[in-house]
């Protein structure tokens, strides 16, 4: 059996989403958003395999598999709505996306 | 272990950061395949091996490739962060998550220093009793000897009780598996809580186990499996033993065979014979001069001991003969199914005396569990718990199909666009007649003078 416990891959994970998080709020840039938005989705899927083998049960890890999934369909999304908006405005820096604005 | 550990999410952090911090996209994009690349390294040392498989090709293959091709589709390698507004909010960020993490990870990492860590309540052990006894009754049960049948007073049965022995499971008593098939049949494991027992065998009589005839320690540890094996000594007395089974799943293509030995006066061996000549021997005249060809297998099983084998998938003419060459038992054509685990208990007949002893080879079935993790067990999980949440997430894999092909439309921009010019056109028309209805003159004409309905014509000449 493994000898290393589940918390070294919590706290990794939770360093690890951080780090997207803080990727989301300080890069300018559409596409490295959307870049540490996966990496965040990655940290939550490590947590959720670490805690699959503290249980020993499965669904963790089809849990996993779900969030990969769905994470393939939105960068799909995502991206297409990116590659628009760069055809319409030329750019793909978020400040500049105000339209929407309330 | 450990530095394996360190190194390997010392480096998916540092990809991390060097993601964070790289002005050109491309580099943040191979730095984010270095990270994806450490998460599956992750996943195998989190017994994961299927999930690592679908991180490498899906992340790092299909998505990473995706955000690669788009950045350079669109020219985007080095667009700066340089909109001047807003940088406060980088260092707001930071601090805000640099607090999180001592807040969060502060009692992960107090916990970790502890020593005294609780095992997972709901490891789960399993247990179950094979009843090899010659004419083993589960409600009168007789024992043979010499020819008379012996049977015990009253309505008895065979009772493998267990006693736990933790302080914090004594209101766990288990004493359950009684043995109750009348012969010895497919019978499966019960399951019960993981930790130390007292393994009781005995005939019942009323709530406890009197005089039991077999006493033994059991640390049950988690997902490990017992047997507790019950067949006829000697002296015609009844004999328990406790085996360890070995559940895992066997080798990719192989079947696993377990035999038990419960004829008391052989030592049994398994051979694999070509081709069958004589179903009672393995010899090859009647001179018994000459073996049949065959291959040991098993060889010279002790009564009351247990042993398994991997077979490769396939037919095999298999046989159980004793010391003399003797066939007890001849399993021809036997079929070896890939990934079962089964165990055969070799025992004798309760035959008529005077009479060439027979013996029987009981089939016990245990379906392999799959090895945690492996792509057999997720995909059982997945395709029989979860139906309804894969045929949902095929439904979105769908419509994001659809989306995106409607997004990707080369003309989408300018087909837009000719809808808001024909949408304005088409309002703009039935305005101006609308206008010209009303006031009854021609509205694009040159000399256009507005009569409103209701008006007074004169009274605006003054």
């Amino acid at each position: 059996m493994n000898p290393i416990g589940t918390e070294p891959y919590v706290i990794l994970s939770m360093v690890l989403f951080l780090l997207g998080a803080l990727g989301v709020l300080m890069r300018r840039n559409a596409i490295l958003v959307f870049m540490s938005v996966e990496l965040m989705l990655n940290a939550a899927n490590l947590a959720l395999v670490a805690f699959a083998r503290e249980w020993g049960q499965v669904d963790g890890q089809v849990f996993v598999f779900f969030v990969m999934t769905v994470a393939a369909a939105e960068v799909a999304v995502g991206l297409a709505l990116i590659v628009n908006i760069f055809r319409e405005r030329r750019s793909i820096n978020i400040d500049d996306l105000q339209q929407m604005r309330g | 272990m450990e530095w394996l550990f360190l190194i390997v999410s010392f480096v998916a952090v540092l990809a991390a950061v060097m993601m964070l911090t790289r002005q050109n996209a491309v580099h943040s994009a191979l730095f984010l395949i270095v990270n994806f690349g450490c998460v599956a390294f992750l996943y195998l040392m989190l017994d994961a091996p299927f999930l690592a498989m679908v991180q490498v090709t899906v992340y790092t293959g299909a998505i990473m490739v995706l955000f690669l091709f788009v950045i350079m589709l669109l020219g985007a390698e080095t667009t700066t962060d340089t909109s001047g507004r807003m940088r406060w909010l980088g260092l707001a960020a930071a601090a805000v998550a640099i607090a999180l993490l001592v807040i969060f990870a502060f009692p992960i990492a107090s916990d970790l220093l502890a020593d005294d860590k609780p095992a997972p309540v709901d490891a789960r052990a399993r247990l179950r009793v094979i009843n090899a006894v010659p004419g083993g009754d589960g409600e009168t049960f007789t024992m043979v000897e010499m020819g008379r049948s012996v049977p015990l007073e009253g309505a008895v049965a065979l009772n493998v009780a267990l006693d736990a022995l933790d302080e914090g499971q004594s209101d766990r008593r288990v004493d359950g598996v009684v043995y109750n098939d009348p012969r010895p049949t497919i019978r499966g494991y019960s399951e019960i809580a993981a930790g130390s027992y007292t393994v009781l065998a005995g005939v019942r009589a009323g709530e406890y186990v009197s005089a039991p005839i077999f006493t033994q320690e059991l640390a049950a540890a988690p997902d490990s499996a017992h047997t507790v094996a019950l067949y006829e000594s000697a002296a015609g007395m009844i004999e328990a033993a406790l085996l360890e089974d070995d559940i895992s799943a066997p080798a990719v293509g192989k079947m696993r065979l377990s035999l038990f030995n419960a004829v008391t006066d052989r030592l049994v061996s398994l051979v694999e014979v070509g081709q069958y000549r004589d179903l009672r021997s393995l010899c090859d005249d009647s001179a018994c001069n000459a073996l049949l060809p065959h291959r040991v297998l098993i060889e010279r099983l002790p009564v009351g001991e247990q042993v398994s084998i991997e077979l490769e998938e396939g037919s095999y003419n298999l046989a159980l003969v004793d010391d003399e060459a003797t066939v007890l038992r001849a399993l021809p054509e036997y079929a070896a199914e890939r990934g079962t685990v089964e165990t055969r208990v070799l025992a004798r007949e309760p035959g008529i005396p005077g009479s060439l002893p027979s013996y029987r080879a009981s089939v016990f079935n245990a379906i392999a569990a799959p090895a945690y993790g492996s792509p057999e067990s997720v995909g059982q999980v997945l395709f029989i718990e979860y139906v309804l949440p894969v045929m949902l997430v095929g439904v979105l894999l769908l419509v994001a199909l659809i989306g995106v092909i409607v997004l990707a439309r080369p003309d989408a921009l300018a087909q837009a666009e000719r809808r808001r010019v024909n949408r304005r056109r088409r309002v703009n028309r039935p305005l101006i007649s609308v206008i010209a209805q009303q006031t009854g003159g021609d509205v694009l004409g040159g000399e256009y003078v507005a009569k409103l309905p209701g008006g007074d014509d004169e009274g605006g000449s003054d």
